[in-house]
């Protein structure tokens, strides 16, 4: 028994320094007598991975993870992960590229006027300050040139058994930004039939969001000139989930499921405008965005992944629609191609999206109209266009010293994904913009590096 | 051949369409090849399934016998398997044998199991899952404590660590029954 | 134009048909059809393999997830629940 004593002792270890992290009760002390102790049939996970995400010409991100997880081996798990967002770079504000130079004021500014202005403090000293704004050239697209944020986020996430048939699981997220808050909870049940190889779930998710944007909220729908203000503002979700997972054959597991959310509150971009242009096409004016105040999608997914002697093959599916018009169909498959020896493997991925423009999707207003504090936006998130992800994983595994065979071995990889979102259903550029591009094309490129192991 | 066709001669026509001058829908007609496949029909119910094994454990009659259907592939194996030796190895002067039945596709992949966690253990091997089907197991693992005359005692469907204490006394029990003279308290 | 779009066919319905066929099928339990989809608790190798799970890669989806969301406007999708080795 020397193998199973030196290696229990490590695990026991290890484990007791993984509960302490998790705050999860220790391990049951060895029981002195008679009977044998209960044999200890838990497994630990550890994985992190650092993503580093680049927008051609505009954001870059780096994004480090880690995530613990553990399993007694009948059931209960826990999950605790981190994550920490780090952006900065140029993010588009929505408006036009003008014919002429534009000046706009950056989020914590108050006002276009560029020139000094000087201020007497209480106690007698003067100060002087200039507004902080930023100009775009002509023809350039206008993006916040100084754009940064950081993100921390937790998440804790709890499954128990119930009966030998089923179980339930709840958990919570909690996101900090400096000008957001996000606090999420989530609830779920499932319940396996015939034989577990059907496995029906039900799952209940809650959001509310504190958004404090620096300089405070913008009125929606208003002149942005004005640099109307709210202060802080939130918005609050809800989504149910229903989905059914069925063994189809020996190698064969398909998931389908269909999800429901519903978003209300202040559900505009605080940092987003749209351009008003004459009937030539110059810009005479900005309106801060409006979107409505509520936000009911749908969605239903099915994914199939079927497993072949090397290789293993997952195809899966979205189609998505809202009450802001918007439609969406997503299909993205991978094949993960395993070496001889099972210790490496290369997986190609593909994705397919086209999505539909939002309802009040408008890329710019025409003053002609008049009234500007109707739906509005000029997010591309919300336009009309079809993006396609071509990505490259390559992974090692690791047999650690002292694992034995079934346990899951270390692995170290590597991912690259390129992204390329183009736009549809362009509108006819106006006379003035004639020879400017109004809808550039978004390119981006992330690169993954992860590690994992068991104990 | 269709059953059908062997009573009525020839293809399954409306009586009213039929062409067969002869009238061979009312006619059973029995030359040798149909005759030697409807004797083969009438007794398929009777012939032994193909290589159906069983469990012979006649030679363990009087032991308390635990018996242990895994695979390489499940998880909770790789701790039943320990604490199977442990008990064999307490237990075993006093009547207790293991026997584990494998349901793996791939001899290959058991044989790897096997060398790490359970050299010297008493494995029959059932790759097509006619034992497992027969016992009627569940789940994986399955496994159930038979008392020394033989009946199925106590079923265990999975491995769970934390019962296993539970499980030993179950032996224990077993093994008390039919030998008085031997106290429960001698393996502490 | 979101008019036009109402007036064609529609995949949610499609969808949420075939869910519940499915549904219905395989909550059959001792049916016939029911009994043909599926596995016998022994013959789960291949589905406890760990590139089988449903939730094999979690922090690839979580920032897949995080990327998409913040350029398009679909999120989410993705289930829990069910497929593996079925064990205990």
């Amino acid at each position: 028994m020397q193998l199973k004593a030196d290696h229990g002792a490590i695990r026991r270890q290890l484990m007791l320094a993984s509960c302490s992290l998790l705050g999860v009760a220790t391990a049951r002390a060895q029981q002195a007598g008679d009977a044998a102790a209960p044999v200890d049939t838990s497994e630990q996970t550890f994985e992190s991975a650092i993503s580093y995400y680049h927008e051609d010409g505009r954001i870059t991100a780096i994004e480090p993870m880690v995530s613990l997880h553990s399993d007694d081996g009948n059931g209960t798990q826990h999950t605790l992960s981190a994550v920490f967002d780090s952006l900065s770079g140029s993010s588009p504000n929505g408006a036009l590229p003008s014919s002429k130079p534009q000046t706009f004021a950056t989020p914590s500014g108050s006002s276009l006027n560029s020139t000094a202005q000087t201020y007497t403090t209480a106690s007698g000293q003067s100060t002087t300050s200039v507004a902080p704004t930023y100009v775009v050239d002509a023809g350039q697209l206008p993006v916040d040139p100084k754009y940064q944020d950081m993100r921390v986020a937790l998440s804790a996430l709890a499954q128990q058994p119930l009966r030998a048939f089923d179980r339930w699981r709840f958990g919570g997220t909690l996101s900090w930004e400096h000008d957001f808050l996000s606090l999420a909870g989530n609830a779920g049940y499932s319940r396996d039939f015939n034989e577990k190889n059907t496995t029906l779930s039900a799952g209940l998710n809650e959001e509310y969001d504190l958004l404090k944007p620096i300089g405070g909220a913008p009125v929606p729908g208003s002149d942005y000139s004005l640099f109307q203000k709210q202060g802080n503002k939130n918005k609050n979700g809800v989504g149910l989930q229903l989905g059914v997972t069925q063994v189809m054959t020996r190698r064969w597991l398909a998931e389908f499921n269909v999800t429901a959310d519903r978003f209300s509150g202040y559900l505009n971009d605080p940092y987003k405008i749209v351009s008003i242009l004459d009937a030539q096409g110059n810009t005479t004016g900005y309106v801060t965005e409006k979107r409505p105040g509520e936000r009911l999608r749908r969605s239903a997914y099915l994914e199939n992944r079927v497993a072949f002697d090397r290789t293993t093959v997952t195809v899966a599916g979205r189609y998505m629609n809202d009450d802001w018009g918007v439609h969406s169909s997503t299909l993205e498959a991978n094949l993960r191609w395993w070496n001889p020896d099972h210790d490496r493997y290369l997986q190609p991925s593909v994705r397919w999206y086209r999505q539909s423009a939002a309802d009040f999707y408008t890329p710019w207003i025409l003053a002609s109209t008049g009234n500007y504090s109707t739906l509005e936006t000029a997010d591309a998130r919300l336009g009309a266009f079809h993006a396609a992800t071509f990505g490259l994983k390559y992974a090692i595994k690791i047999s650690r010293t002292g694992s034995l065979p079934g346990q899951e071995p270390s692995e170290f990889n590597v991912r690259l994904q390129v992204y390329r979102q183009d736009a549809d259903q362009k509108r006819a550029n106006p006379t003035a913009l004639q020879d400017i591009e109004l809808y550039p094309a978004l390119r981006a490129v992330m690169l993954q590096v992860g590690y994992r192991f068991a104990y | 051949m269709d059953p059908k066709e062997l009573l009525q001669g020839g293809s399954l026509q409306n009586p009213k369409t039929a062409t067969d001058p002869k009238g061979a829908m009312t006619r059973i007609r029995l030359d040798p090849t149909r005759l030697r496949a409807l004797v083969l029909l009438a007794l398929a119910p009777l012939a032994p399934l193909h290589a159906a094994p069983t469990l012979e454990l006649a030679a363990l009659r009087g032991q308390v016998v635990y018996v242990d259907f895994w695979a390489s592939w499940c998880v909770p194996c790789r701790h039943s398997f320990p604490w199977m030796r442990q008990m064999q190895q307490a237990y075993g002067a006093n009547g207790f044998a293991v026997v584990t039945i494998n349901v793996d596709h791939d001899r290959v992949d058991a044989e790897r199991f096997l060398a790490a966690y359970g050299p010297g253990m008493d494995v029959r091997f059932d790759p097509e899952g006619n034992l497992a089907q027969q016992y009627g197991v569940q789940g994986m693992p399955t496994s159930f404590l038979i008392d020394r005359q033989g009946r199925k005692r106590f079923l265990h469907k999975g491995f769970v660590g934390s019962d296993t204490p539970t499980y030993e006394q179950q032996i224990r029990t077993l093994l008390a029954e039919g030998q008085p003279a031997a106290s429960p308290g001698s393996t502490q | 134009m979101k008019n036009a779009m109402k007036g064609r066919r529609r995949p949610w319905l499609a969808a949420a048909l075939v869910a519940g066929a499915t549904t219905a099928m395989t909550l059959g339990g001792c049916s016939s059809l029911a009994g043909q989809v599926g596995v016998k608790p022994w013959q789960r190798e291949l589905l406890s393999r760990q590139d089988m799970q449903l939730d094999a890669d979690p922090l690839d989806a979580a920032i897949d997830e995080h990327m998409y969301f913040s350029k398009e406007a679909s999120s989410g999708g993705r289930g829990f629940g069910g497929g593996g080795c079925g064990c205990n």
